[in-house]
């Protein structure tokens, strides 16, 4: 093909038909991978809000200021607070009392009402029975915890697995 | 959730949408799709197949962490094509590169490697001597296609290797259409004169 003489216009067509022939080259293997893995992913907006709002306030500058100015609102709320707890103690102590003892009631009346539906529904007996079969009891428990147990470290090896073979492709 | 398969009918821009939900098989058919022309049209620039390497690599990193700014009336390709063009520009101004043999790949280093990688001949019906005449043909207009500016370098290999439209080539390199068009020109008659040894 080169031997031939060509002219203008022919070197000119030879040129970009072997333009339109030249190799694609392709990245290494894992060059897909290597991508994914520093690809930072979208994540939900309040996260996103959260880390914006992290970096934003752990800026040296602005931490000093933002410190600076907690200090300062919690030493004046102290400032205002203290003087009107002083002067306000005995009605303050008044609403403490009556608020501990309408909760303390209200806990009573909770546990009595609890104490009497165990009692209508039969559980006070069984708790009773299961406490005189005491190695049946041992027993039902130790089988739940060795079947636990063996849930466990099933799942551990079923998620081990797949590593396991990319490690090998990826040796490979 | 649409597998590996699914993607590969759709549209870039739909892939671009389950790429912003941050469907990682979205990320991987885009690089299915781009790896391979972007590192050659890196790797024809700056002709340093690790440089090649790392630059589109930064390139998808660039564009896959900046999908929320992709605007879709603008093809992807284009934006992509673009990053990549910048990136290799940036470095080329940065460093005189050689140039280098392309007859294989640069990191071939076994007879084998080398026959596996070189200028692909096998699919144009041409007799034993008409394929290593083409081949060597091929390797001349690699080394010519690497004395040119880059600017024309981008724009040839953009129209003529990866086969873009003028209008893409002009959004790629942000140029108007008529400078890509004189750039293309240009690149053609400079390649003619490198080869006119070819002539005789």
């Amino acid at each position: 093909m080169t031997d031939k003489q060509l002219d203008a216009g022919d070197l000119d067509a030879l040129v970009l038909r072997e333009l339109s022939r030249l190799p694609v080259f392709g990245p290494s293997r894992g060059f897909a991978d290597r991508v994914v893995a520093r690809v930072r992913r979208p994540q939900p907006v309040p996260v996103v809000l959260l880390r914006r709002a992290g970096a934003w306030v752990l800026r040296p500058s602005r931490a000093v200021s933002l410190a600076a100015a907690y200090a300062v609102c919690v030493a004046v709320g102290l400032r205002l607070a203290v003087p009107w707890l002083t002067a306000h103690a005995p009605a303050f102590s008044f609403v403490t009392s009556w608020v501990s003892t309408q909760a303390k009631a209200a806990l009573d009346v909770a546990a009595l009402t609890v104490a009497s539906w165990a009692v209508e529904l039969g559980a006070a007996d069984a708790i009773h029975s299961a406490a005189n079969a005491g190695p049946r009891l041992w027993a039902a428990l130790a089988a739940l915890t060795i079947g636990y147990a063996a849930c466990v470290y099933g799942l551990r090896v079923l998620l081990r697995a797949p590593r396991r073979k990319d490690a090998l492709a990826s040796a490979l | 959730m649409p597998t590996a398969k699914d993607l590969q009918s759709l549209g870039d821009r739909e892939v671009v949408a389950l790429a912003k939900a941050g469907k990682e098989t979205a990320y991987r058919e885009l690089l299915r799709r781009y790896e391979r022309p972007v590192f050659s049209l890196i790797y024809r620039m700056v002709r340093d197949r690790a440089l090649a390497e790392d630059l589109a690599q930064e390139t998808f990193i660039k564009v896959l962490n900046a999908l929320e700014s992709y605007r879709p009336e603008y093809k992807f390709s284009s934006w992509v094509f673009k990053i990549a063009n910048n990136a290799a520009i940036d470095q080329l101004r940065r460093r005189e590169v050689d140039t280098l043999s392309l007859d294989g790949a640069p990191d071939a280093r076994t007879p084998d490697e080398v026959e596996a990688t070189a200028l692909q001949a096998t699919d144009r019906h041409e007799s034993p001597l008409a394929e290593l005449e083409s081949r060597e043909l091929g390797s001349q207009i690699e080394h010519a296609v690497g004395k040119l500016r880059p600017e024309y370098r981008t724009a040839i290999l953009l129209r003529h290797v990866e086969g873009r439209s003028y209008e893409e080539i002009a959004e790629v390199m942000d140029l108007p259409l008529g400078t890509v068009k004189t750039y293309i020109h240009r690149a053609r008659l400079e390649l003619r004169e490198y080869l006119a040894h070819l002539r005789t």
